[in-house]
C-alpha cells in the first residue's frame, strides 16, 4: 500500500514537473509569435513606405543607378523578412501547439492524481449567503448595462460618413463646388476657359536668366504644348511622344516631380503609322480636374481617369479621331462629368459626337451625336444667369447643350472652317471665333436655331487664328498669333484700340486682376493694363520658347516651356476658399 | 533521479508527434525527382456532395440520442467524454467546424428575413435537431456534439471557481452577441457569429491571425476557468438554456434522492451546482418585493433606454454591412477626403455602377438598421431588466439540484454522488451476480 502510495506521488510529481515544462515552452512560444507579429508590424511598414519613397524618387531620376540597386536591395531585404517571419510563425505555432499539447495533458494527469475527496466546511449563515450573492449579482447585471452603455457610447463617437454633399461636417463632394474651382485653374485657360484669375496678387516681374522672381524651375522630360492645370498645391499636365501618354502631378510648393501616370493605348492597325502634326503634336490637349481628380485625352483617342496620388482609376479608348492636324479639344468638366468633344473628319461618317463620361468609373453618362467636322477648339460650361450651359464651336454651329444631360438647347451658324480659338462667355454674352474672318456674339438665351435672333454683333479687324480672346466684362482682347492686340467693347462690339507686339505668341492671353498677361512665343511676358487703351506695364523674359498658355493661382503663375515648368512669384501657395 | 526520468519520459511521449509538425519546414521534402505534378491551382475547390450533409444531419441525430442514453440512463462521465472527443473530431476537425448550430442561427434569420435565400437542409436540420433534444434532454449537445465546447472541455486542467456574480453580469454579453448575430444576419449581410468563431480557426489549421488569437485566449483562459466561450459568449447557449428550463427529463445530480450530504457543491466546474434555499431573516420580504416592484418599473425604461441607444447607433452598426463601408470608402475617395483606393472600392468601379446607387442603397441600409439598432438595443434592455427581475425573485429548493439552464450535461458530477455510487456498485454486483451464476 505505502509503495503504491509513494509510486502515485512518484507519477503526480512526474506529471506536475512535465505541466511546469509544458506551460513554460507554451510561454515562450507565445511570447516569440507575439515577437514575431510585433516586429513585422513595426518594421514592415517603415521598410515598405522606404521603398515607396525611394521608388518616387528614381522616377525622378530615372538614370540613378545607385538608386534602382538600393530600390532592389531593399525589395529582396522585405520579401526575404517576410518569407522568414512567415516560416518562424509557423515553426512556432506548431511548437506552441506541441507544448500546449503537453501541458493540457500532463495537466490534466495531475489533476486527476492530485484530485482530493470533497470535505464540505460547515456554513454558517446560508441564507444569508444566498441574499449576499443575489444582491452581488444583481450590481454585476447593473454594471454590465453599465459597460454596455459606456461601449454605445464610444461607438458613437466613432467616425460615419454621410453621403449628403457637404452634409454633416465631413464636408465631402464627389467634385469641388464651384466657388472651390473659381479659386483654382482646372482647366484650360481656367475656369470656364475664360482665361481670368480671381486673385490680383499676380507678379509682374521675372527674369528667367537671372533667375529673379522664379520660385522653382524643374525640368520637364516629356513633351507637350499642352497648358498647365493648378489645384491646390498639384500642378497637372500631360506629355507624350509616338510611344508613350503620361500625366504629369508636380508639387507647387517645391516643384517636385509626385507621380507620373501612364496612359496606355490599343496597337494600331497593320500598316499603319501614328504620325502627327509637329505644331500639334501628341499632346496638345490641357488635362482637366473636378477637384478630386485629373482627367486627360491624347490623340490616339485614349482617355483616362487618375485619382490625385496618381492611381489611374479607368481608361477608355474612344477611338482613334480623325483630325487632319492631330486631336487638340481640351477636356472640360461639369460636376462629376468629363465633357469630350470628339468631332473628326468631315462629320458626315458618323463619328462625331459630344461625350460626358462619369469622372469615377469612366462610363458614358451621356452622348450627343453631332454632324459635325473636326473642330480643335475647347468646350466650356458658362454660367449663364445661374443655369450651366455647355458651348461648343464646330464649323459651321455654335450649340449649346445642357451639361447634366446633353440636351440640346440652342444653336447658331454662324463659324466656319478650322477653328482652334476656343469660346469664351463675357458679358452676359458668348463670343466664337471664326479664325481671320470673324468674332461672334451671341445671346445664349434663345432655344432651338438662334441663328436669326440671338446675333448681338459681329466684328472683322484682328481676328486671331490660334489664340482664344480673354474678356473682363466690358472689354475683350484678341490676340492673332502675329502680335497684333485688338480691344473691343463686349456691349456693342465696337474695336476700342489695335497694338501691334512684335512677337509671336501661341498661348491665349489671360487676365489677372486689372492686368493683361501676353505670353509670347519666345519667353516672353508682355504685361499690359486693362483697359480702353494699351498701356504696357512691363515684359519679363523667360528664356525658353512657350506654346502653353499660363495658369494663375493665388501670386503665382504656373508656366511651361517647352523644357521646363516654371513657377513665378511668392513662397505660399495660399488659401484655398473652399476645399469641399 | 527517477523523477526525473519519468518526467522526461513523459515529455518525450507526448511532445515527439506533436514537435514532428515544426520539423516539416526545416526538412522541406525534394519535390524536383519524384515526378510530382503540380495542382492546378485556378481549379475551384469541388462541392461536397449533398449526401455528405444528409450524413453529418443523421450522425447529429445518433450522437445525440447516444448521449441522451449514456447521461441520463448509463450516467456515465467517461462515455460522454469519449463521443464528445468522437463529435470533436468528426464535426470540429473532419468537417472544419461548419456547419454548426451555432452559425445556423444566421441561416434560420436570413430565412426570414430574405426570400430570396432558401437555407440549406443540413443548416435547419442543424439548428433545429439540438433544439429538440434540449426540449427533452436539457443541454446534452453542449456536453457531448458541440465541437466547440469539447474543445474547450478538453483544455479545462484547473478548474477556478468563477463568483456567481460575476457570471450573472457576463451572461449579459451572450444575449448581446445573440442579438447582435441575429441583427447582423437579418440586415447586416454579415455572419457575424461566424466571423467571429474562435475556434474553427484550430479546426482548419489555418485562419485570420486576429481570430486565432481571440481563440487562444479564450483556450488559455479555459485552462482555469470551464469553457468560458458556452457559458459568456455563446448564441445559441442562450437559446438552449432557456429552452433547457422547460425540459422534463434532464440531469440530475443524483440517481435517487439528494441526502444533502454537500458532496457535490464544489463538483461542477461550471458554477451549476444549485444549493438548497433557507428562509431569508424577516423583514427581507418586504425589502424585496419592493426591489420587484421598482424593478418592473425600470423594466420598460431599460428597453426604452437600450431601443434609443440602438437606434442612435445606426450609422455604426451599418458598417458592418459591405455595401455600407464600400459606399463610405467611395464617398471619401470622391470627394476627395482620403487619397488613394481599396480592393473594394476598385471592385465596385469595374461594375461600372454610378456611385449614386451605391449611396443610395448604403442610405436605405442605414434606415433599416435604425429599427434593427432600437430592437437589438430594446431586447438588451429587456434581457438586462429580466435578470434583475429575476435575481429578485426568491426560488426555493430543497435538494442541491443542477441548474437546468446551466448545467452543459457533462456528467462530471455524478461521480460525487453517494447514491450513485451506491447506484453503480449495485450494478457492479448485480453483473457480478449475474456472471457467477
Ligand atoms: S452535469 Fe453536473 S458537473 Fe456537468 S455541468 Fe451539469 S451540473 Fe455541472
Amino acid at each position: 500500500m505505502k509503495a503504491e502510495t509513494a509510486n502515485m506521488n512518484l507519477w503526480h510529481q512526474a506529471a506536475r514537473t512535465t505541466t511546469l515544462v509544458g506551460a513554460v515552452f507554451s510561454g515562450i512560444f507565445t511570447g516569440l509569435l507575439v515577437w514575431n507579429l510585433v516586429g513585422s508590424a513595426l518594421i514592415g511598414p517603415t521598410r515598405e513606405n522606404d521603398l515607396a519613397a525611394l521608388k518616387v524618387q528614381v522616377q525622378k531620376e530615372p538614370g540613378n543607378q545607385e538608386l534602382l540597386v538600393q530600390i532592389r536591395q531593399l525589395d529582396l531585404q522585405i520579401r526575404r523578412d517576410r518569407i522568414w517571419r512567415w516560416d518562424f510563425a509557423r515553426e512556432a505555432a506548431s511548437m506552441l501547439l506541441g507544448s500546449a499539447v503537453v501541458l493540457v495533458v500532463a495537466g490534466t494527469f495531475a489533476g486527476g492524481l492530485a484530485k482530493k475527496p470533497p470535505r464540505p466546511q460547515p456554513v454558517a449563515e446560508r441564507g444569508e449567503l444566498q441574499m449576499r450573492e443575489a444582491r452581488q449579482a444583481r450590481w454585476s447585471v447593473v454594471g454590465g448595462i453599465a459597460v454596455l452603455a459606456v461601449g454605445m457610447g464610444l461607438l458613437t463617437l466613432t467616425r460615419w460618413v454621410s453621403f449628403v454633399q457637404g452634409g454633416n461636417g465631413d464636408g465631402g463632394t464627389p467634385y469641388a463646388s464651384l466657388e472651390a474651382r473659381q479659386a483654382q485653374w482646372p482647366r484650360f485657360r481656367g475656369l470656364a476657359g475664360a482665361g481670368v484669375s480671381t486673385h490680383a496678387n499676380t507678379p509682374t516681374s521675372w527674369n528667367g536668366k537671372t533667375g529673379a522672381g522664379i520660385l522653382w524651375k524643374t525640368p520637364v522630360a516629356v513633351p507637350g504644348h499642352n497648358s498647365p492645370v493648378v489645384w491646390e498645391d498639384r500642378i497637372f499636365f500631360s506629355g507624350a511622344d509616338p510611344n508613350l501618354r503620361q500625366v504629369l502631378c508636380f508639387d507647387g510648393k517645391s516643384g517636385q516631380l509626385l507621380w507620373t501616370g501612364d496612359v496606355p493605348t490599343g496597337p494600331l492597325p497593320a500598316g499603319e503609322e501614328f504620325e502627327l502634326m509637329e505644331d500639334t503634336g501628341y499632346a496638345a490637349p490641357t488635362v482637366a480636374t473636378d477637384g478630386r481628380r485629373v482627367y486627360a485625352i491624347f490623340p490616339t483617342g485614349d482617355v483616362a481617369g487618375f485619382d490625385f496620388t496618381g492611381k489611374r482609376l479607368w481608361h477608355k479608348n474612344l477611338g482613334r479621331p480623325d483630325s487632319s492636324y492631330g486631336y487638340a479639344s481640351s477636356l472640360e468638366t461639369y460636376q462629376n462629368l468629363v465633357l469630350i468633344d470628339y468631332d473628326q473628319s468631315d462629320g458626315k461618317d458618323g463619328k462625331s459626337r459630344f461625350l460626358a463620361l462619369d469622372g469615377t468609373s469612366g462610363k458614358v453618362a451621356w452622348e450627343a451625336k453631332r454632324a459635325l467636322p473636326s473642330t480643335w477648339t475647347t468646350p466650356i460650361v458658362a454660367d449663364v444667369a445661374g443655369k450651366p450651359q455647355l458651348i461648343t464651336v464646330a464649323d459651321p454651329n455654335v450649340v449649346a447643350y445642357d451639361p447634366a444631360n446633353g440636351k440640346e438647347l440652342w444653336r447658331a451658324e454662324c463659324v466656319g472652317g478650322d477653328l482652334a480659338p476656343s469660346p469664351i462667355y463675357a458679358g452676359g454674352l458668348v463670343l466664337a471665333i471664326q479664325p481671320y474672318s470673324q468674332m461672334v456674339a451671341i445671346k445664349p438665351t434663345g432655344q432651338g436655331d438662334v441663328t436669326k435672333t440671338h446675333i448681338a454683333w459681329k466684328a472683322e479687324d484682328g481676328i486671331p487664328d490660334i489664340c482664344s480672346p480673354v474678356s473682363n466684362g466690358t472689354y475683350v482682347y484678341l490676340l492673332d498669333s502675329e502680335g497684333l492686340l485688338t480691344c473691343y467693347q463686349v456691349a456693342d462690339g465696337k474695336k476700342v484700340y489695335e497694338h501691334e507686339l512684335k512677337d509671336q505668341f501661341r498661348a491665349s492671353p489671360s487676365i489677372a486682376g486689372d492686368k493683361l498677361y501676353l505670353l509670347s512665343l519666345k519667353g516672353v511676358m508682355h504685361i499690359a493694363q486693362v483697359g480702353p487703351e494699351y498701356k504696357e506695364l512691363g515684359r519679363c523674359e523667360l528664356g525658353e520658347d512657350c506654346f502653353a498658355s499660363p495658369a494663375f493661382v493665388d501670386g503665382r503663375i504656373y508656366i511651361r516651356g517647352a523644357k521646363n515648368l516654371y513657377c513665378i512669384g511668392g513662397t505660399s501657395v495660399g488659401s484655398t476658399p473652399d476645399t469641399k | 533521479m527517477t523523477r526525473i526520468a519519468c518526467t522526461a519520459m513523459f515529455t518525450l511521449a507526448l511532445a515527439v508527434p506533436c514537435l514532428g509538425a515544426g520539423s516539416e519546414m526545416r526538412f522541406p521534402p525534394p519535390e524536383f525527382e519524384s515526378g510530382y505534378q503540380f495542382p492546378e491551382t485556378a481549379r475551384p475547390p469541388t462541392a461536397r456532395p449533398v449526401v455528405h450533409e444528409y450524413i453529418d444531419v443523421a450522425l447529429l441525430a445518433v450522437v445525440l440520442l447516444l448521449a441522451s442514453y449514456l447521461i441520463l440512463q448509463r450516467r456515465s462521465r467517461r462515455a460522454i467524454f469519449a463521443l464528445m472527443i468522437a463529435a470533436l473530431l468528426y464535426f470540429g476537425f473532419w468537417r472544419d467546424g461548419c456547419i454548426c448550430p451555432i452559425g445556423a442561427i444566421q441561416n434560420v434569420t436570413l430565412t426570414a428575413f430574405d426570400s430570396t435565400y432558401a437555407i440549406p437542409l443540413a443548416a435547419a436540420a442543424f439548428f433545429v435537431i439540438p433544439l429538440a433534444f434540449t426540449l427533452f434532454h436539457g443541454r446534452i449537445f453542449c456536453g457531448a456534439a458541440c465541437p466547440l465546447g469539447a474543445i474547450q472541455d478538453v483544455v479545462l486542467i484547473h478548474p477556478l471557481r468563477v463568483p456567481h456574480w460575476l457570471e450573472s453580469g457576463l451572461r449579459l454579453l451572450a444575449y448581446t452577441y445573440l442579438g447582435a448575430g441575429v441583427l447582423f444576419a437579418a440586415i447586416g449581410g454579415t455572419f457575424l457569429i461566424c466571423r467571429y468563431d474562435p475556434f474553427v480557426g484550430f479546426f482548419r489549421m489555418t485562419g485570420n491571425w486576429n481570430i486565432l488569437i481571440l481563440g487562444a485566449s479564450l483556450l488559455a483562459i479555459g485552462l482555469f476557468v470551464g469553457r468560458p466561450y458556452c457559458r459568456f459568449l455563446c448564441p445559441y447557449g442562450v437559446i438552449l438554456r432557456n429552452l433547457s428550463r422547460l425540459s422534463k427529463r434532464r440531469v440530475t445530480i443524483t440517481p435517487t434522492e439528494c441526502i444533502t450530504c454537500r458532496l457535490c457543491e464544489d463538483a461542477c466546474p461550471f458554477g451549476a451546482i444549485r444549493t438548497p434555499t433557507e428562509d431569508w431573516p424577516e423583514g427581507e420580504y418586504q425589502i424585496a418585493k419592493r426591489r420587484l416592484a421598482f424593478f418592473l418599473v425600470l423594466l420598460p425604461i431599460l428597453i426604452a433606454a437600450g431601443g434609443w441607444g440602438g437606434y442612435a447607433l445606426k450609422e455604426r452598426l451599418a458598417r458592418m454591412h459591405p455595401r455600407v463601408r464600400t459606399a463610405e470608402r467611395v464617398f471619401l475617395e470622391e470627394t476627395g477626403q482620403v487619397t488613394g483606393t481599396t480592393n473594394a472600392s476598385d471592385a465596385f468601379r469595374t461594375t461600372g455602377q454610378a456611385s449614386a446607387m451605391l449611396y443610395q442603397d448604403a442610405t436605405a441600409i442605414r434606415s433599416r438598421f435604425a429599427l434593427g439598432g432600437a430592437l437589438l438595443g430594446g431586447f438588451v434592455g429587456l434581457v438586462a431588466g429580466g435578470k434583475l427581475i429575476a435575481l429578485s425573485v426568491r426560488r426555493r429548493r430543497a435538494e442541491y439540484e443542477a441548474d437546468p439552464a446551466d448545467c452543459l450535461a457533462c456528467g462530471r458530477c455524478y461521480q460525487y454522488c453517494p447514491k450513485e455510487q451506491e447506484r453503480r456498485k449495485q450494478r457492479r454486483d448485480a453483473r457480478s451476480g449475474r456472471g457467477n451464476r
